[in-house]
């Protein structure tokens, strides 16, 4: 059995599946996803409480990232992607024709698996979202840049080659460089998928420590393959398995006495 | 054997062998060109020679060894071998010029080694630069003022006296010219406007009488100012006009030859070598800077260095943005189907069109079409004169342009592709549209592969003659396309090329031999000005490669 951490998960724990709207940052409604002919998503329905790091958890092809990617429309890229049922945001259909896409990743953000910083300056890095939406004030930008680098726990590191190629930090400084290009732009959710699985163990335990942070301003939904981290960082977690939602619960719960048997033979080890 | 051959060296042998004969070619190559192109400028000994005529005479003359080639005697007429007693099976034979263009029929003429009698380089033979008919080759034996002599050969300071009077002359002739080329044209090219702006009025049915009586009182006004510097200019000539040498030429003639004409004295015979080397400069720096003279076979090709780079860059302008935006819409809008398929093989397949075909295209369509509706909507009152409807520098880019279109295009595709797409996908999760994802990251990530596109553009496009010839480029310009009236860039204007002046000079020109060296060195400094422009856009694109180094760790 996996030990969870109980700093993370002391939370008091939320009936998933009756949330409160006010309690609620996202619902997921029925979703089917198909590339093609083929089905990747097969009906999947929850909830995503406000404030609370959740947890994708599942083998390879198991269609957490496709999931995570269709909260903020990622998948809209691939053009064989087709999409059927709901996501909801404050109870608006993110899938209706009449939303805007770019301002709708604005108030949903990403992190990708690699850490892909832009080739300009840290600084350029961090304000690069709020120079789309126009702002131009020096002062309204530096002041950007000091707090969400404060928020990505960068901001002593390179508070002092802020003009500095993006390039010259490490994975790890890159990868929370990105966090802060993120959360910069105050999204209310924050995606991340295996934000942590090109990284070292010590990058990795920064970033997992910033994650439990980030809870307190933004939602975080959190895709990984690592049983430990999800246990480690998440609220509550969800498996999937071959496209389905298997189970939903209070990490917790989840790890310690899951109630389904595929979940039990994940997490114990026997496949995946 | 086989073992060997097993071992893989043969192939690494003809793979290293395949590179060495490129290099030696490349190489080779550009000693060739430079050796015999920058050797014209080096000062030849000048050679007095008698030598040995069919009627027994011998005949005097004075001039450099241009050429020294062996020929078979049977080549030669017999009466030429008889009277050199040849036994030999081969001959050699002296080309030399010996200028004097006024009194002889032929500035170049051929001797029979074995019938120079006497052969001598004399210190005191000078070669006479002249602005008309080429060199003059002889003893300097005066110097003369209003037609008085004033110093002669031998005086204490007769060089130097010489010298001043050369550069007085010189420094006249400059004036006159800046006056011709600077004022003067000024008000002609403003008297021009006018006479278009009457009848540009006159089109519009506003030439009233007011309007006429401006018009007057301007043009009188030009007018007055045109006799100002008329006589200013004719005053300068005057001046020139009134020293002279006095040379005793190859006949042992005396003959005068206007200070107004030359250009240059030199005694090569005399010269160290740091004075040869100092006068090779000197040479070199007048062919660079210095406008052609006597139907392109003296002086120097600033014009054509000028035509070349301008015209380049002007197409450089044209086609990056056309060819970028046209590769983004290929890679980055357009469907990934079989029609992109086909239009991106089509544009794949434009470059190898054969380039003299654009050259009628541009005629066709540019020039007679665009430039001619353009004429009829803009500049109704030149007509019949063409204005943009004649070739011209702009339509030559343009159709270079277009010529390069396709490698700017490839290049940029390639470049696209590369672009890591966690940073497409990066900029889009925050918010930014997929235009705003193509302007911020996706093109300054791709300007090294634009740079590459357009080094090579730029390496088609300078070496490219033949479209030009239909398209603008004529063997003499009369102004640059580039000058000090407003709008001060005049792309309607012929121009002249390093490419075209390569072929004018060698095929064209009426005097063939003189011509030879100059086609060397026009095409050492064809390969320096590409050479040059390549290295500039290289060092560009080292830098944004720099600059935008691919995320790989």
């Amino acid at each position: 059995m996996i030990s969870v951490n109980p700093t993370t998960t002391n939370a008091e724990k939320l009936d998933l599946a009756n949330l409160a709207p006010e309690q609620t940052a996202l619902s997921i409604k029925n979703l089917d996803l198909f590339y093609g002919e083929d089905q990747a998503l097969y009906d999947i329905s929850m909830h995503v409480p406000k404030n609370r790091v959740t947890a994708f958890i599942g083998p390879s092809g198991c269609g957490k990232s496709t999931l995570l990617r269709c909260i903020n429309r990622m998948n809209d890229l691939v053009e064989i992607c087709k999409v059927k049922g709901d996501i909801e945001l404050h109870g608006k259909n993110i899938y209706d024709k009449d939303v805007d896409v770019a301002a709708l990743r604005r108030r949903i953000g990403m992190v990708f698996q690699r850490p892909n910083p832009f080739p300009k300056s840290i600084y350029e890095n961090v304000v690069y979202g709020l120079r789309l939406q126009g702002v131009k004030d020096r002062r309204v930008l530096d002041e950007a840049v000091e707090t969400s680098l404060r928020g990505a726990a960068l901001w002593d590191e390179v508070k002092d080659r802020l003009n500095a190629s993006a390039f010259s930090l490490s994975g790890g400084q890159q990868q929370r460089l990105v966090i802060a290009r993120s959360i910069a732009i105050e999204p209310e959710i924050l995606l991340l998928d295996e934000p942590t699985s090109a990284l070292d163990p010590i990058s990795t335990l920064t970033i997992e420590e910033l994650i439990t942070d980030l809870k307190k301003k933004f939602t975080v939904v959190i895709v990984t393959h690592n049983m430990q981290q999800a246990a480690r960082v998440s609220d509550q977690t969800a498996f999937l398995y071959m496209g389905k939602l298997i189970e939903y619960a209070d990490t917790d719960t989840l790890f310690t006495t899951p109630s389904e048997k595929q979940t039990e033979d994940y997490i114990t080890g026997r496949y995946g | 054997m086989n073992k060997w051959f097993r071992t893989g060296k043969p192939w690494i042998w003809l793979t290293a062998g395949a590179v060495s004969v490129s290099l030696i070619a490349v190489i080779g190559l550009v000693i060739m060109i430079g050796w015999r192109g920058l050797s014209f400028f080096w000062p030849s000994a000048i050679h007095e020679m008698d030598v040995l005529q069919a009627d027994g005479s011998t005949k005097h003359i004075i001039g450099e060894v241009y050429d020294t080639e062996t020929v078979p005697t049977t080549r030669l007429p017999q009466s030429m071998i008889d009277l050199a007693q040849i036994e030999s099976e081969t001959v050699t034979r002296y080309l030399m010029k010996i200028g004097n263009r006024e009194y002889v029929p032929l500035d170049f003429t051929w001797v029979l080694e074995s019938l120079v009698s006497e052969d001598t380089t004399p210190a005191d033979l000078a070669v006479i630069e002249r602005s008309k008919d080429g060199n003059f080759y002889g003893r300097i034996t005066a110097l003369t003022e209003n037609g008085e002599v004033i110093a002669r050969q031998g005086d204490a300071d007769f060089r130097e006296l010489m010298y001043q009077r050369v550069e007085r002359a010189v420094e006249l002739n400059l004036q006159a010219m800046g006056l011709q080329e600077g004022e003067i044209s000024s008000i002609n090219y403003q008297l021009n406007e006018l006479e278009l702006e009457r009848r540009r009025l006159q089109l519009d049915d506003q030439l009233t009488e007011q309007a006429i009586a401006d018009l007057q009182a301007q043009r009188e006004q030009l007018n007055a100012d045109y006799q100002v510097y008329e006589k200013e200019l004719f005053e300068l000539r005057e001046q020139a006009q009134r020293d002279a040498l006095l040379v005793k030429d190859f006949r042992g003639e005396e003959v005068k030859v206007p200070m107004y004409r030359v250009l240059d004295v030199n005694f090569p015979n005399d010269m160290g070598f740091f004075a040869k080397l100092a006068h090779f400069f000197q040479q070199l720096g007048k062919f660079v800077s210095e406008d052609p003279r006597e139907a392109n076979t003296e002086g120097g090709v600033f014009p054509a260095i000028f035509g070349t780079v301008f015209m380049v860059l002007l197409m450089s302008v044209i086609v990056t943005p056309f060819g970028v935006v046209a590769a983004v819409y290929l890679h980055e809008y357009a469907g990934k189907n079989s029609i992109t398929k086909l239009i991106r093989i089509a544009v794949i397949n434009l470059a190898g069109v054969p380039s003299i075909v654009y050259g009628v295209f541009g005629l066709g369509f540019f020039v007679y079409m665009v430039g001619g509706s353009l004429d009829q909507i803009f500049y109704p009152e030149a007509l019949p004169n063409p204005t943009f409807g004649t070739p011209g520098v702009l339509w030559s880019a343009v159709t270079l342009a277009i010529l390069t279109l396709p490698v700017v295009i490839v290049s940029t595709e390639e470049g696209l592709a590369r672009i890591p797409s966690t940073l497409r996908e990066g900029s889009l999760a925050l918010g930014a549209t997929k235009w705003e994802t193509i302007w911020r990251i996706i093109i300054p990530m791709a300007s090294p592969a634009i740079m590459t596109g357009l080094i090579l553009a730029v390496a088609r496009a300078a070496g490219e003659v033949a479209p030009l010839m239909l398209v603008g480029v004529v063997k003499s310009a009369p102004m640059l396309p580039v000058d000090g009236n407003f709008p001060y860039f005049h792309l309607d204007r012929k121009f002249m090329h390093l490419g075209f002046h390569i072929y004018d000079v060698g095929f064209q020109s009426p005097n063939v031999e003189a011509a030879r060296p100059l086609v060397y060195a026009t095409s050492f400094l064809l390969i320096t000005v590409i050479v040059g422009l390549n290295l500039t856009a290289i060092g560009v694109r080292n830098h944004l490669r720099e600059k935008y180094r691919s995320l790989e760790h």
